[in-house]
């Protein structure tokens, strides 16, 4: 301390006396640090340009220099971009060193290590977290779009549940494709840590994933969290503020007398006779007359406005850290909250505790601890738990235009006339404002570690780690009743009133112990030994209670409750044991030799079955420290090359076993007796999916480091899949049984480039990514797994879509009459499907493969322009070569009372309009043969979206030593602002499979906010 | 290092750490060795007669009259509209649409049904329990596969006939049976349970099928194998065997405590619920196992009857409106068979303390439906809106239908008999038609006519039009017309293909995973 103040001191004086030293050569001093902590950089050489004169930065990254007022200062040092400062009146100058992102001793976690990035032998791709700093993720998912070789897609942006799904190199399985996240080690769920706290993340995309052996296979995503430094006590805290929107809604017809005529005009089209439409002539003209003097019988509004709004995001995040030679610390405080889009029941708060610390209690036994505390809430609405706000979207999109939100006397309004298929109004403000559901999450990770010397240079590690989750959720379904805005007459909407708790709580233990061994041998040979076991236990338990009866919609808790109590919970236990190890070799770092195995015995499986092994090797070889090979341009050249068994388990629990299920229950004599069934055909013989991947790769730089550029030629196949497959239903009408039925193949490549340099002044840096993934099914044992609309069959992509071939639309009868037609419902505007067997009829075997629910690439690419403290970011992102196939409300027209878009106005089928985009106007539920699956309704679902732009100003030096802050960022940032797809309809990163508009939109998010180091 | 022993113990007792066993299911190993488990698993034959393809789901019985010219469904509820329209194809009734569809869910829930009690019919016998309940279980699996193998034949014809528990590899690409085999089975497994059967249970084992359920059923099944769809020479003895099955129910109806409940309208009311007149019924609870009568006949109208079945009621004398002196084309609902006004609202009727209109509540057709439902006349502000919130038991054949069975087979067997006559009578009497007396002298063929006439108004709305429409070969008829809502204006065209529609469609999901199954013609 006293140090500090007699620096401060010093410091100030200078600042004092500097006028008055006005000579021509002036003493500049300075600090210079690394811009990804704020650590000192040491040696760095600082001189001035076309002179003699230099000097190097003592230890704690400070210099001092004579220079004169327009010398140009360069400081340079090993790794860092060389930055050059102009001399001007300042003599006290704080001097940021951006490191060189593939700098030589960047060091990369692998999973239970480290290793230098230069020295990797497999495919691992990383973020640093600073690239996405400031930037309003909400959710540390949301940080992975754009990285290379992974596809992230975000269905909409439901606050407290906007974690992403990542796909890493395709979708290798029928089954579970989740990757395995380990936080510091520890599998730990990506919702439960706030993105503030971690300083990078990598990605095992290939072989090197096998040290993880059966949860590999879908690759590994090892999140490293911030941790202190050796250095003097730092707070950062940073803070943002953001306007949320949506990208994309259905552009409905809310013109209330367009939509009743285009409805009447449907039900004509589709066969009904004109006296018996949905709405009269009579009843429209009321309702045009009625406008004018009555809105709330006969509303004229926009529903989308009467229950979305701005919506907001703030999150704060307080950080202390530093350290000596003893300890090290770090000690971060984390706040979100964020109100979405829906006037109400989208609310979402985290808090977040981040606490590590590393002790080194003597020279060989080192000990720490790390806890993240995290406690999320977020509340949804009532009805339709648990999927409440899906289920509120599916009411949404079904809300009428002539729907009163409000009757004259305050009371929710229903309608002023009765819509065949809309007997329950959900009059939706209603749905949001009445009733409440909220959920609450606490998470805590607590991990201890000690690291032991031992003699040989033999190294003991071992870790333990708690994982408790307590998850909590309670929502009470309302007494809720609309009337009708015209007679008052009272619709139940429900009248059942009932409350629900639900209560998860799980504990994951991990404990996990390696001994490492590191020798150099006569300089040249590198080896590196590490053998380990581990052991992971996931216990969970959850129970949920409901009761009715109550007397209103006040006293909501489960003690209000009365009649109709009911309850259901379960208690599982899953255990994975394993024992692996891990042989590094490098010679000379010029040839690289990797090999791992890890052996995993799961509790998934029947006796017998339950352990499997999982080997992988890999070689790299760097050209670049080749003795024929002198480049002064080429600063690193790798080759890479690996091959790696992976495993996945994640299929259900005991299913292999065949079980005998309660709850199939009968009522004899009023009573309730408990039933069993068979629900399930189980096959006890499953065992482990496989993964097989190759990978060979090239690492180029250029430029000492200026232009770095990388390669991957992937091939990943997947046997042994497990899914559940259809089974005749003729054997019990069983579902059918989670099998080992075949193989996947995924087969790509990806290249990452990146350029950085500086003109003057002037800096800017280029990266960009692609990769291509092309999915094929292998060998599904001679069966095929057909969905609604989607087939699983060898030779094809998962998931292909197969559907009929549309072939335009029926202009006359005489074009039915002569070709093959689905029923003898279709009329002239109908759509013509191709009766590809020739049978003259059309059925199932006349769908085609077509289409795929992954995409064929996905893109990014970003710029970063500074010029001194003023930096622009700019991060783009897409995907190419995907469909999407939306259905049922406000995705087809009318459908069971549903409303309708605006494209049915113009877009329609009519005789005076053969050349339509679309069908006739006709009602999904009343024309069927319209809505069949068929490549009629099949969209592309590529996109190229601006994901975030950011401008962040660093506040200059000179301002800092008045607030004594080592650094002050202010920003803006636009997030989602730009997409540019051929599908227009709703927002086309949404759920691939859900095929329906039933999600919460996505958003865009405009925010500010400053971000502060002392 | 007691880090690293306590490690190494934990590795020591690795084995049994791997053994997870589940706690909420037993293991199928394991589970059939005692009575009560035995007990559970029956219990679950039956829990299938609640599924959306056979009696439960919502209403599926009462959606099923939607097929027929009795009722609409603007909703497609289940695809009975499909059906109606004669659109339904292999595809539609699994695949794509907005519905599963009957037609799939159908073929899924008996097969389910079935396999649970073959199921129980291979693995109890080892179970150690009393003898006689054992006997009788396996009796009542019996029926119940019997009346879910019937459903299947009488709606698809020939399908796999499987008698043992499920097995993938054995079972899941058998091609159909022959209709005829299916239905030897279903009267064997009948018969062999009507002969263990009880035929009265104590109380707290009331609904479970008895011998006179068994009985019945078995008319059932004969009668639609003597019908015009499947008799088509006409062989007398097919409908002797028919009239002769039913005759043998209505023989032991004080030994079995059948008789015509006093009320028609109550007789479909919870109070009433295993009244005489119920020989089978599958039952329903709230809060845990409703079904949604309340809810489809007052708020959702989608089985709204139509201007044809108003049309079909006679008049309160029991002459049709145009030869009855009562009728009033001005005042058209008064004076009916009083059964209309216990089945149907009607425009100008009270319902639920409301005059009802042409369009309110009613829009559809002007019409809804009382029967099965808790609303009538009088206010109620318990208006249930949500699903599976009712408890009406569902008679899956009544005593009445046993009485119009026999009265069809023996019609067709003997002629108009004194039988035939008294069976009617009993059920016009019960109607409180005034005079109830069939009138004498009818021909066979106009006491055909006249059968088919009551069978219609003294079912109407229950389920069971459809399957008479087909099994009499008349749907191609009513079955291909404009319907109409009380204004007597149009609502829409049907269309029935008499050279496909009288079977359904073999779901084309089905065929997808087991192509062995042959389709039904031109489909």
């Amino acid at each position: 301390m006293v140090y500090k103040c007699n620096k401060r001191v010093y410091v100030l004086l200078l600042i004092v006396l500097s006028p008055l030293l006005s000579l021509a050569q002036q003493r500049i001093t300075g600090r210079v640090f690394n811009s990804t902590d704020h650590a000192p950089v040491k040696n760095a050489t600082v001189s001035i340009k076309n002179a003699v004169q230099g000097t190097t930065t003592n230890d704690q990254g400070e210099f001092s220099i004579a220079a004169g007022k327009g010398q140009t200062l360069v400081i340079s040092s090993v790794g860092y971009l060389t930055e050059e400062i102009i001399v001007g009146a300042a003599s006290l100058l704080n001097i940021e060193l951006k490191s060189v992102e593939d700098n030589l001793n960047a060091v990369v976690v692998v999973g239970y290590g480290t290793q230098k990035k230069v020295n990797l032998t497999g495919s691992v791709a990383t973020l640093n977290m600073r690239d996405k700093e400031n930037t309003p993720v909400t959710n540390v998912s949301q940080a992975l779009h754009g990285v290379s070789g992974l596809w992230v897609n975000q269905a909409g942006s439901k606050p407290g549940q906007d974690v992403a799904n990542i796909r890493i190199r395709g979708v290798g399985t029928l089954n579970n494709n989740d990757p395995l996240v380990l936080v510091d080690g520890i599998e730990y769920n990506l919702n439960e840590i706030d993105p503030n706290f971690i300083e990078s993340i990598s990605v095992l995309k290939d072989a090197a994933a096998a040290i993880y052996g059966s949860r590999g296979a879908n690759g590994v995503i090892l999140i490293t969290t911030k941790t202190g430094k050796k250095q003097k006590p730092e707070i950062n805290y940073s803070y943002s503020y953001g306007i949320q929107k949506a990208t994309y809604l259905p552009d409905v017809v809310w013109d209330p007398i367009l939509y009743m005529q285009m409805k009447d005009q449907a039900l004509i089209n589709e066969g009904k006779a004109p006296g018996a439409v949905d709405y009269s002539p009579a009843q429209i003209d009321e309702y045009k007359n009625g406008m004018a003097t009555d809105p709330y019988i006969y509303p004229n509004i926009n529903w989308f406005d009467q229950v979305l709004k701005n919506g907001m995001l703030q999150q704060h995040s307080l950080r202390l850290s530093g350290g000596s030679d003893k300890v090290v610390y770090n000690i971060g405080l984390g706040y979100m909250d964020q109100d979405g889009i829906l006037i109400a029941a989208n609310h979402a708060n985290r808090y977040t505790l981040n606490v590590n610390v590393q002790a080194n209690v003597t020279d060989k036994l080192k000990v720490g601890a790390n806890i993240i505390g995290n406690y999320r809430t977020y509340t949804e609405p009532p009805f339709g738990a648990p999927s409440a706000t899906n289920y509120y979207f599916t009411r949404l999109m079904r809300v009428l235009p002539i729907f009163t939100p409000y009757t004259a006397d305050g009371r929710y309004g229903s309608s002023v006339f009765t819509t065949p298929g809309r007997n329950t109004i959900e009059n939706p403000i209603m749905l949001l404002k009445e009733g409440s559901n909220e959920h609450r999450t606490e998470r805590t990770l607590a991990k201890v570690f000690a690291e032991y010397t031992l003699p040989f240079n033999l190294v003991y590690n071992v870790n333990f780690a708690v994982d408790k989750e307590d998850g909590f959720a309670k929502w009470f379904v309302p007494y809720v009743v609309t009337y009708n805005p015209k007679t008052g007459v009272p619709n139940n909407y429900n009248i059942i009133p009932a409350s629900n708790n639900y209560d998860a709580n799980n504990l994951n233990l991990t404990l996990y112990q390696t001994l490492n061994w590191t020798k150099t041998i006569a300089d040249k040979h590198r080896v590196s030994v590490i053998a380990g076991q581990s052991y992971n236990r996931y216990d969970v338990n959850n129970f949920q209670a409901h009761i009715e009866g109550y007397f209103d919609n006040t006293l909501t808790d489960l003690n209000a409750g009365s009649v109709n109590p009911a309850v259901s919970g379960s208690s599982t236990r899953d255990v994975l044991l394993s024992y692996f190890g891990r042989l590094n070799y490098s010679f000379d770092d010029k040839y690289l030799l990797e090999g791992i195995v890890r052996a995993d015995g799961s509790s998934r499986f029947a006796p017998g079955r339950r352990w499997g092994s999982f080997p992988s090797l890999s070689a790299g070889w760097r050209i670049d420290r080749e003795d024929f090979f002198h480049s002064g341009t080429i600063s690193l050249l790798k080759l890479r090359a690996s091959w790696g068994k992976l495993g996945n388990q994640a299929v259900p629990l005991y299913s292999y076993l065949n079980t005998v299920n309660l709850g199939y229950d009968y009522t004899f004599n009023n009573a309730v007796v408990p039933g069993a069934a068979v629900a399930k055909y189980n096959d006890p013989t499953i065992t482990w999916e496989k993964t097989t991947t190759w990978n060979g790769g090239v690492d180029i730089g250029l430029w000492n480091g200026k232009l770095n550029a990388s390669l991957d030629v992937f091939q990943k196949r997947t046997s042994d899949i497990l899914r559940t497959v259809a089974i005749p239903q003729q054997v019990g009408g069983l579902s059918g049984p989670a099998k080992n039925v075949g193989s996947v193949d995924n087969k790509g490549y990806e290249i990452a480039l990146g350029y950085q340099d500086a003109v003057g002044k002037f800096k800017y840096a280029v990266n960009a990514q692609v990769s291509y993934v092309k999915n094929k099914v292998i060998n599904l044992n001679g069966e095929t797994i057909i969905g609604t609309r989607r087939i699983t069959k060898e030779g094809y992509p998962i998931d292909a879509y197969y559907v009929y071939q549309a072939e335009g639309i029926y202009q006359d009868q005489q074009e039915i009459d002569n070709s093959a037609h689905l029923s003898n419902a279709v009329k002239p505007g109908y759509l013509k499907y191709a009766d590809l067997n020739k049978d003259g009829k059309i059925t199932g075997d006349d769908r085609i493969i077509t289409g795929s629910s992954i995409p064929k690439y996905n893109y990014g690419f970003s710029f970063n322009f500074s010029y001194e403290g003023l930096t622009l970011n700019a991060v783009f992102q897409g995907v190419q070569g995907i469909s999407l196939y939306p259905t049922a409300n406000l995705a087809s027209p009318f459908n069971n009372g549903a409303g309708v878009t605006k494209n049915w106005v113009t877009d329609s089928w009519t005789p005076d309009n053969p050349n339509a985009k679309l069908p006739v106007l006709t009602t999904t539920t009343g024309a069927t043969e319209n809505f069949q699956p068929s490549t009629f309704w099949l969209k592309d679902g590529s996109y190229l979206r601006l994901k975030d732009l950011q401008l962040k100003y660093d506040l200059p030096a000179k301002w800092l030593q008045r607030v004594t802050a080592k650094k002050i960022s202010v920003f803006v940032n636009a997030n989602n602002i730009l997409t540019i797809s051929k599908f227009k309809d709703f927002d086309p990163e949404k759920d691939i499979t859900g095929d329906t508009y039933y999600e919460y939109p996505t958003l865009k998010t405009y925010s500010f906010g400053a971000n502060v180091t002392f | 290092m007691l880090v690293f022993l306590s490690i190494l113990t934990i590795c020591g007792c690795s084995k049994n750490e791997l053994d997870t066993q589940p706690l909420d299911r037993y293991t199928e190993e394991t589970y059939w060795t005692t009575e009560k488990n035995a007990t559970a698993g029956l219990t679950g034959c039956y829990a299938a007669l609640r599924n959306a393809g056979v009696y439960g789901g919502n209403a599926t019985v009462l959606w099923e009259d939607a097929a027929t010219p009795n009722a609409y469904d603007y909703g497609n509820s289940n695809g009975f509209s499909l059906i109606a329209l004669g659109t339904q194809t292999a595809d539609n009734a699994g695949t794509g649409t907005i519905d599963a569809g009957i037609i799939s869910t159908r073929w899924r829930d008996c097969y389910a049904g079935i396999g649970r009690c073959n199921t129980f019919l291979a693995k109890v016998d080892p179970v150690p329990m009393d003898d006689a309940l054992k006997t009788r279980m396996k009796a009542e699996a019996k029926f119940l596969r019997g009346l879910y193998y019937s459903l299947l034949e009488m709606y698809y014809g020939g399908v796999p006939l499987i008698l043992d528990a499920p097995d993938l590899q054995s079972q899941g690409q058998l091609p159909r049976n022959s209709r005829a085999e299916v239905v030897q089975q279903v009267l064997k497994d009948l018969e062999d349970a009507a002969a263990v059967l009880p035929t009265k249970y104590g109380s707290a084992d009331k609904g479970r099928a008895t011998k006179g359920a068994a009985l019945a059923v078995k008319a059932r099944v004969l009668l639609f194998e003597a019908s015009p769809l499947n008799n088509t020479t006409n062989d007398v003895n097919k409908w002797k065997v028919a009239a002769a099955a039913a005759k043998v129910v209505i023989d032991s109806a004080t030994a079995f405590g059948y008789g015509l409940f006093p009320n028609y309208r109550s007789l479909f009311l919870p109070a009433n619920e295993n009244s005489q007149e119920s020989v089978f019924d599958v039952e329903f609870k709230i809060p845990e196992l409703g079904n949604s009568f309340d809810l489809i006949d007052r708020q959702y109208n989608t089985n709204a009857p139509l201007r044809d079945l108003i049309d079909a009621y006679n008049m309160k004398d029991g002459l049709p409106p145009a030869q009855s002196p009562l009728y009033d084309a001005t005042k058209p609902y008064d004076n009916r068979d009083p059964r209309m006004y216990q089945t149907i609202v009607y425009p100008g009727d009270t319902y639920i303390g409301a005059v009802t209109t042409a369009t309110s509540p009613f829009k559809i057709t002007g019409y809804g439906v009382k029967k099965y439902s808790i609303y009538d006349k009088e206010a109620n502000s318990n208006l249930i809106n949500q699903g599976f919130k009712s408890e009406t038991n569902y008679m899956v054949i009544r005593y009445a239908d046993v009485l119009l069975m026999y009265a069809e087979a023996q019609n067709e067997a003997q002629g108009p008999d004194a039988s035939v006559y008294n069976a009617l009578n009993l059920i016009r009497q019960r109607a409180g038609l005034n005079p109830y007396l069939v009138p004498a002298g009818l021909s066979q063929s106009q006491m055909r006519d006249f059968i088919r006439h009551e069978r219609r108004i003294e079912l109407a709305l229950e389920g069971f039009y459809y399957l008479d429409i087909r099994r009499w070969k008349t749907a191609e008829q009513v079955m291909n017309v404009t319907i109409y809502n009380s204004q007597n204006q149009a609502i829409l065209t049907r269309s029935f293909n008499r050279d496909r529609d009288y079977w359904w469609p073999i779901p084309q999901t089905q065929r997808d995973v087991n192509p062995n199954l042959d389709q039904n013609p031109n489909y």
